[in-house]
This record gives C-alpha cells, structure tokens and sequence, in this order.
C-alpha cells in the first residue's frame, strides 16, 4: 500500500477528505470486485461477505464525502485516485478460489490492519492541525472496524480443520 | 479526436465490463489495474489503443480493457501486432502474453521485432508455469522443477527473458511486479511512453500451480529495486550483469533505456512512403509497369 | 508460312538459354506477336540443366504448347533431362551444338524421326566473331531470326538496351554474333518453309509479365495496403513487386521472420481496416494452416495466395503441380468454409486476384486464389487490361447507429456484420480466435457455438450462385465433357478448339471458384455429360474426390490425374476424348437416340 504524488506536509483539510474518501472507494470497488470474482468461482458465502464490506466502505466514504461538501462543497479535487493503491483495499493476493468465511474476514481484518497502519505512518508527516485530527480520528475508525470484523469472527463456528482441496475439483486445463 | 490527442481518462475508462476468469489471487488482476493506471496516465482514448496477446491465462487481458482487443493464437501476439502497427502506426499498440506464449512458441519473434525496433510495448507475465493448460514445465521454471511434465524435476536450464532481450538490442527492458503496485504502474506507463520496442517483464505470481517461494510474500522476500542498487539504466553491459540474477532474485525497474532512441521502424516506412508517393501514378495506371518500350 | 511456332531450347545454367528465351519473347512482344515462355531447371543454384520453351503466335495463346516445333539442344546431356517437358515428334526442327560430336542421323531421341536435324558449331561462330564462347545464346537467337523470321532488328534492340550499361564493346560482340547466327541460317535454308507470319497486331501496345507480378500489381489496384510475407520458391516475386512499389501507394511490406510472422503481420494489417496479403507455395500453405482459422473465426478479411509447386513437403520446389487443393479447402481444423479461387492464365490471374480482395472485404473471411508454379513464372503477353472495368468492394463498415452499441458479430440476415477497426470511436471490440457472442465476449456455450457456426457457413452461400466464377465453352448440351483448372485448363482450352475441329461435340468448365462447390451450377454441367474427363495435375486426384464429395458424378466423369512435373499436352487430351467417345459410341449400340 503505497501512495504517488502526495505531500503530506502540504496536506490541507479538503485535500485529506478527499484523500479519505477516495480510500474508501478504492477499498468498496476493490471488495466488489472480490464478490465478483467469488461469484465467478461458486464461492457464495464469502461473496456474501465481501459485498457486506462493500457496503460498509460505501457508507464511510458517503459519510465523508457529506462533510466535504457541507466544508468544501463542490470547489475542485487536487487528489486523484491515481494517487493511492491499496490503502485499505485488500490486497488481489488476498483472495482464492473457495475461500472460507473465515478466510474472507481474515482478508478484511489485515485491509483494516493496513489502513491503519497508513494513517499512523501519515501523521508524524502532516503539517495542518486539522488534517492531523482527522487522521487520528480516521485511525482511530479503523480500530472499530477491526473490532466489526473480530466480532463477524467470533460469531464463525471453527473450522472443521479439514482443507478445502481434499473436497474440491483440481483445476481445470483451458 | 484526433489522432495521439490525450483527453482526461480515468483507470476506470479503461476497464471493460467482462468478468476475468482468473483465479482469485492471481497477480495478473494487480497487472491489469497497473495497465489501467498507465493508460490513465498517458490519456489516450480507448478506441486508438489495439492490445494483442497470444494465448494463455495473461493472454486474456486485451478482453479486460476497452482497448480494441485481439486475442490471437499461441505464441503470435507480435507478429499480428507488427501488422497492426505498420497498417496504422498512428494507433497506440500494446502486446501481452506469458512466459511460454512468449519465450517457446514465440521466441522466434522477439528478436525480429526488437530488431526491426516497432514501437510496441510487450508485457510479459512471467509465472514460470503454463498455468491454462494445467501446469506444464515453461522455458522459464527453474531446472528441477516438478511440473506436470516433468514429474522428476525439470533437467533444463530456464530462458533468462532479461537477457535475451537486452541480448538482442532492446531499447527499453524492465521487470515489475505487483509486489510494488506504484512501481509497476509507472514502468507500465513508461514503457509505453518509450518510442520503440518496449519489454517489461512481470512477475506475475499464479496462486494455483506457483509454489509457495513465487507467491507475492515470496517475490518480496528476494526483491530489491535497480534504483536502490545504484544501477544506471544507460549502462547495457551494467543493466547484463544484473539481469544474470533472474530466478534468484527479483529486480524491480529500468535495467535498460536507451538515452537515445533509434528511429522506429514505423516512423522509417513513413518516411518512405511519403518519399515514394509523391509523384507516383495512381493505382488505376498500374499495369503501365508491364508495357515494355 | 506459319501462324504459331513452339521453340524449346536446352542447355546448362552457364549457356544462358532463359536469358535467350526471355530476349526472343521480348521482341516478339514488340513485333506485335502473341507469346508465352516457361522455365524449367534442375535444382543447381547456378549451372545446373536450364530449359524455356517460347511460344510465338498470330493468334492469342492458350498455353506454352505441346510438341516442340524448334528443338535447340546445347548438350543432349541436359536436353534430354527435360524429358517430357520438351517433347520431340515427327514435326520437330531439332537444332544443336556441332561440338557435341554427334552425327545429325545420331542424336539420342528414342523412337521418333525429326522432321530435320541439324549440327551448328554455335561454340565456335560465339568464339570466333564474338570472342568468347557465352554468346552461344546470341547465336542462337539470329539463327531462329534468320530460319523462322522471328526478332531480328528486335532482339538486337533489346540485347543492346540490356548490355548498353555496360559497354559498347559488348553490345558489338553480341551484335556479331547475331549477324553470323543469321548468315549461317540463310546459308543453310531449312527444307521446309517455317517461317511465321507477319503479326496482325503489330505496332499495338502490349503487356509482357509473368503471373506472380500481374498478381500483385492487380492485389495494389485492389486496394492491398499491406503484404507480410517470407521468401519461398516459387511466389517470391509477388513480395519483391511489393517491395519495389507497395511504397508508392501508401502501403507497407514486411519479410518477416517466418510463414507464419508473415500471415501474423497480415492478420494484424486486416485487423486493423486495411486490405492485406500474403503469398506462399505448399509448405508455407501448411505452416499457415492456424492463422487461416483464426482468420475465419475473427472474420478477418484476408486474401492467402498459394503459388502451388510438387508436393506433398519440400516437394518439387521448381515444378507445377495442382495437389494443394485439399490444403486449401480443408486445412486448419474445424468446421471452416475459405473460399478458394483458380486463375488460369497471366492474363485472368489479374481479375482473379481483384474478385479475391472482392470476395474476402465482402465476406469477411482469408480467401486462398489457388495459383501455379507455370502460371507464376511463365511470362505471357496480353492485350492491356481497361481497369476502370472493375468494381472494387470494401468491407461493411459500422454506421453511427450501429456504433450507438456496437456489437461485432451481429447476427444480420446475410450474416454478414458490420466491422470496426481501430481508431473508430465507438466500434471497440475484442477479436480473438476462441469462440464467441455477438459482442465479440468469448463465450464455450454450444447453442452460441451452433449459431456462430451456422452465421459463417451459410454467409457464404450466395458465392455458390455465382455464374460468373465459371467458364463453360462448347455445346451446353455435349454428352462429352472436360473439367480442368489453372494451367491445366489452358492446355484444354487448346485441346477443346482441336476435338471441336475434329467433329467432337464436346464442353469444357474451367472452375474459376473451386471452393465452396458451387453444386447447382456443376449440376447443371453434367445434366448433358454422358462420358467427361476431370483433368487434373494431383495424384491423388483430388478434384475429382472433393467433387465427388459434394456430388452424384454422372457415371461416365472419369478422372484423368497425375503427378506435377509431367505435364499434359493438347493432344494426348484430344486422344482421350476419341478414346472415350469410342466407349459413348460402343454404349449407344443397338440403341435408337431418344426422339426429340
């Protein structure tokens, strides 16, 4: 997870909602995207779970965008998303073939470990107090998601201990 | 719009609405989205961009972009592409494969397309594997390899792609991968950019037949960036010696670019042609050739 | 007098008999005579036997000829490796070098009596006047203009034009030798009178070329704007024409790395809007076989000359042969329809090339036109061709409202679908060789697969009603009939003419479409047909199988194969059809024809 292109420093309040925003894009576009392809691969449990964190992200991100615009309203963006790359998207890495619930939770779990993490390593960088407090407070949010997610855990029943591919069809030649 | 016009183009403009088939985890979707990025970046429109690719797993890519696409037969993305670049040297022409599309059936026209030095940017996935066909030995697994053809390990030598193609004078070689996103999508974008035969190799980790030491945690594991190195892209012989390192270590960036570009090959026939052309009789009045005075 | 004299001249690489040969086609050419040359050689680089045969007429010419009227031997050694190829009869003038030492009553034709034969010491009037035994052919070439009135101020012109770069002093070593060939033959009058007549077209303007540049400068006028091909005996000229001019239209010419580079290229060229090419013999045919089916299935309008050589592999690299027919029809697996045409002549192979690109723009599909290693190589003259005569097609390009959603492979009541190429806003699509929906989305549903087969096979099936794409000459209602294609069908053409001259009631079709089978028009054909030859240079007679396949042949339609390299003559076709009308007249016995 890496950005391109910003100077922290230079960081203004409207910049880093835009910032924060386009993260929870990234990651909503990215998780539908896992669905997809859970779709794709018969998977239908953790494609249920991967559009329930889309959903999620969807909402951070409305909710953000609202208070640009109440802040900012329709003044032009300086941040693009050609800037960031998988902030608090799960990494393509993250996900296969016939992964479990768990497996799925555990691949939302680390995104939201990341995304915290980013947010840590940002502030010592920033400049403005503003965009300081926000990322604390986006920091912060992103304990409480993994505390949705640990929570989506526990209600998992264990694992048989049994692996996938002793059940499954190996791979088919194309 | 005009021909080479940029207009302001997202990632998302460049991505089509079919559904990859690949396995979740492969790292050609990181590709792909690096591919978006570049294109973005460059802001050529989708429909003066052709992406041809041969056949394979990578070799689906061209569907997954709004480019127009040409997926062809195994081994023969570039010869079609050189057709396509010399029909129309104005379209922006992209090639993509995988290590055996590209370095067994296909070997045979690297060197040509190098040397005639097309300005055609070719990408290859590079997962030692033959992943669609289910997991066949490539030119560029490791000697000892079990595959399923060579149950008892592999007794070859792998093809080292870095050096075969500075070997053959390439103007542009680099390596990616999708452990470093931003890189990949700025090599990607600079590659295209090079005026002239462009290579990037890309490692492009298959999670269903790759083991475990190719993954992405792997290929992080053994990375390290040519710029780190010190290593200056100018320098042919210098960019050689590091690419001996391929299969054991995983170098990312330019290991060569060529600080003054030939003439591309595309560029030289127009010339020609507007040479040729100018008092030529129309075609109507060819068969005057055949009258013997 | 005659109208039409059959010169085959033989010797070693070194004796420069084509180079003689060509010099007598091209002034003949310029006296205003009809002509045709082919070539033949061993397989030596350089020095190996060499051979042409020139036909000189009044009239149009139909094929290089049968028996040799003018047999010129340079060594019986290499002469008689042609064998069949330059065939001696009772009516033959044979012409050879005294130093051989053979007594004029001794030379090695088995079976046969000349109708003259004499020993000239070309060696020795080459040394004597032009001081080097090499301009034997110069004196050759005043002996024939001397005994048969045929170059003379001509072949001079054309001789010093060629040499004039060099030096005046050859050009008058040259001329001496010619002068002494001249005077040798006016003191050595021929006992009978063969000399040919003054041309009747003398003073009008004539083209002179072989069948592989009249292919390729009739592909430019078509449109082609792009070539890929690799160098392969015996269509490699097609490429050089491109290579010398291509340039000058606008187009582009790649001699890529490989047969399959070189259809790749074209491919590629098609792909992207414009018209393509790329020409091979037989081995390339079969190395192409892949890119052909991706052609088909991506609708890619493509044109795949085969200039047909001895097969099957390597083969017979410098001979005819017709034995590509099944590869042209059938290779590249799958169920495909590639549309296959068969120029006959230099003359045709020009429009045959045009309706080729016309074909594969409007049917969007690789067209193979089904040339020879004789049409190719052989230099023909021809009254010049109208151009403006022809009707160039292009392929069905989208319009604005079939770009509001563009879908490639649009089903259509032709089955024909409007395509894009790239740089067209809106008209994106994804071209591959796997199967697909009409977007162009790969697709491996058997319903979708059904479809798309039957979109690309039945797209085709107006090509079948095409009457034009078939020459039928003679009685319509012949009960005796001759089937015959490419070169073989010009020595038909000439074999009709002498077994109508005869009294025969016999047709003749010459397919210019030989795939699909255009089956109502064959049957149509043999509604009269009681007793037929299918002619035809394939040892498998493969003709004759492929229709066959499509057809109930008439029981009488009997296939008259052989191997390339052993070419048919007019007359051996004209005892064939007395042999079969023998058999039609046997199996009429007793029987009263029907009352009309």
């Amino acid at each position: 997870m890496t950005t391109r292109g910003i100077d922290f420093k230079a960081l203004s309040l409207k910049d880093a909602l835009d910032l924060a925003v386009l993260i929870e894009q990234e990651a909503k576009e990215r998780y539908e995207e896992f669905a997809a392809q859970m779709d794709q691969h018969r998977t239908p449990d953790a494609a249920r779970f991967f559009r329930y964190m889309a959903l999620n992200e969807a909402k951070h991100g409305e909710a953000l965008a609202a208070r640009r615009a109440k802040l900012f309203g329709a003044a032009p963006s300086a941040v693009t998303r050609a800037m960031i790359f998988d902030i608090e998207a799960p990494d393509y890495d993250a996900a296969r073939a016939f992964m479990s619930p768990r497996q799925a939770m555990t691949a939302a779990l680390a995104s939201e470990v990341k995304a915290h993490a980013f947010f840590v390593d940002a502030l010592p960088a920033l400049k403005d107090a503003e965009v300081k407090a926000l990322f604390e407070e986006l920091r912060d949010e992103e304990v409480e998601h993994q505390d949705l997610v640990k929570a989506e855990l526990a209600k998992l029943p264990p694992d048989s201990g049994l692996s996938d591919e002793d059940f499954v069809d190996g791979p088919t030649a194309q | 719009m005009s021909a080479n016009a940029t207009c302001d183009f997202q990632a998302k403009d460049y991505k089509s609405d079919l559904k990859p088939i690949w396995c979740p985890g492969c790292g050609d979707y990181s590709v792909v989205q690096g591919i978006y990025r570049a294109l973005a970046a460059i802001g050529r429109p989708p429909h003066e961009v052709a992406f041809i690719s041969g056949i394979g797993c990578s070799s689906r890519i061209p569907g997954y972009t709004t480019a127009y696409g040409f997926n062809t037969v195994h081994g023969r993305a570039l010869p079609i592409a050189q057709g396509i670049k010399l029909a129309n040297p104005d379209l922006m022409v992209l090639a993509a494969g995988g290590d055996g599309d590209g370095f067994s059936i296909g070997g045979g026209h690297i060197a040509h397309l190098i040397r005639r030095n097309i300005d055609i940017t070719y990408l290859v996935m590079d997962n030692q594997i033959y992943g669609l066909t289910k997991g066949q030995l490539s030119p560029t697994s490791q000697k000892g390899r079990t595959t399923c053809t060579s149950p008892y390990g592999s007794l070859e030598n792998p093809v080292n792609p870095l050096l075969y193609v500075l070997a053959y004078g390439a103007g542009f070689v680099a390596q990616a991968s999708p452990t470093d996103l931003a890189g990949m999508a700025s090599i990607i974008e600079e590659a295209i950019r090079f005026p002239g035969f462009a290579f990037v190799n890309i490692q492009s980790p298959c999670v269903t037949y790759g083991e475990e030491a190719q993954q992405i945690k792997g290929l992080k594991a053994i990375s390290e960036s040519l710029s780190s190195l010190g290593h200056n892209p100018a320098d042919r012989l210098a960019a050689m010696d590091l690419a001996q390192h391929y299969g054991e270590k995983l170098h990312l960036g330019v290991f060569y670019r060529n600080p003054e570009p030939a003439p591309t090959y595309d560029a030289l026939i127009r010339e020609r042609q507007a040479a040729l052309s100018k008092d030529a009789p129309p075609k109507e009045r060819i068969l005057d050739l055949f009258i013997k005075k | 007098m005659r109208k039409d004299l059959v010169f085959g001249m033989a010797g070693s690489g070194g004796d420069g008999i084509v180079s003689a040969g060509d010099s007598l086609l091209q002034a003949a050419s310029a006296e205003g005579y009809h002509g045709v040359m082919t070539k033949s050689f061993g397989s030596q680089i350089r020095g190996g036997e060499s051979s042409c045969r020139v036909r000189i007429s009044t009239e149009p010419v139909l094929n290089p000829g049968g028996n040799l009227d003018v047999a010129v031997a340079l060594n019986w050694e290499d002469f008689l490796k042609f064998g069949a190829e330059l065939p001696v009869a009772g009516t033959t003038v044979v012409i050879y070098e005294a130093a051989t030492g053979v007594a004029e009553n001794q030379i090695p034709l088995v079976g046969v009596t000349p109708l003259q034969v004499i020993a000239v010491p070309i060696a020795e009037m080459a040394k004597s006047t032009a001081g080097t035994e090499r301009a034997k052919n110069t004196v050759v070439l005043g002996l024939i203009a001397g005994w048969f009135g045929i170059g003379g101020e001509a072949v001079m012109k054309g001789i010093s034009k060629k040499l004039a770069r060099k030096s005046q002093e050859l050009v008058d070593a040259n001329q001496k030798a010619f002068d002494a060939g001249v005077a040798f033959a006016k003191t050595h009058p021929l006992k009978a009178d063969m000399t040919v007549e003054p041309s009747k077209t003398k003073g009008a303007v004539k083209l002179l070329t072989d069948g592989n540049d009249m292919c390729a400068a009739a592909a430019i006028f078509a449109g082609c704007q792009f070539f890929g091909g690799y160098p392969i005996t015996p269509s490699t000229e097609i490429m050089q024409f491109f290579t010398s001019h291509v340039w000058k239209y606008g187009g582009a010419v790649l001699q890529a790395e490989d047969e399959i580079a070189g259809i790749g290229a074209a491919v590629g060229a098609s792909f992207a809007g414009k018209k393509a090419m790329t020409a091979t013999s037989g081995p390339g045919l079969s190395l192409k076989s892949e890119m052909m089916g991706l052609a088909s299935i991506a609708e890619l309008p493509l044109v795949i000359v085969d200039v047909q050589r001895g097969g099957p592999s390597t083969g017979l690299p410098t001979k005819t042969e017709q034995s590509d027919f099944f590869a042209a029809a059938f290779s590249a697996h799958g169920d495909v329809i590639r549309p296959v045409l068969a120029p006959t002549s230099v003359a045709d192979i020009f429009r045959i090339t045009v309706e080729a690109f016309n074909i594969a723009e409007y049917y969007q599909t690789p067209v193979i036109v089904l040339s020879d290693q004789e049409i190719a190589s052989r230099k023909e003259t021809l009254d010049p061709i109208d151009t403006s005569q022809f009707k160039i097609l292009n392929r069905l390009l989208p319009t604005g409202s079939d770009l509001q959603d563009y879908k490639r492979f649009k089903q259509t009541e032709n089955h024909i679908s409007p395509i894009s190429h790239p740089g067209m806003l809106g008209g994106t699509y994804l071209a591959s060789g796997i199967e697909h929906v009409e977007s162009g989305a790969p697709t491996n549903s058997g319903s979708v697969h059904a479809r798309m087969n039957e979109k690309r096979i039945r797209k085709f099936d107006p090509l079948k009603e095409r009457k034009d794409l078939f020459e039928i000459t003679g009685n319509p209602d012949a009960p005796l009939a001759l089937i015959a294609w490419g070169s073989v069908a010009g020595v038909c053409r000439e074999a009709l003419q002498m077994a109508r001259e005869q009294g025969l009631d016999v047709k003749l079709m010459v397919p210019y479409l030989l795939y699909p089978v255009a089956e109502q028009t064959y049957r149509d054909f043999f509604a009269s047909v009681q007793k037929g030859l299918v002619v035809e240079q394939s040892h498998l007679a493969q003709t004759f199988k492929v229709l066959r396949m499509h057809l109930d042949l008439p029981k009488g339609l009997q296939s008259l194969a052989r191997s390339g390299a052993n070419p048919f003559l007019p007359g051996e076709i004209v005892a064939a059809l007395h042999h079969l009308l023998s058999e039609l007249q046997r199996s009429h016995e007793g029987k009263l024809q029907p009352q009309e």
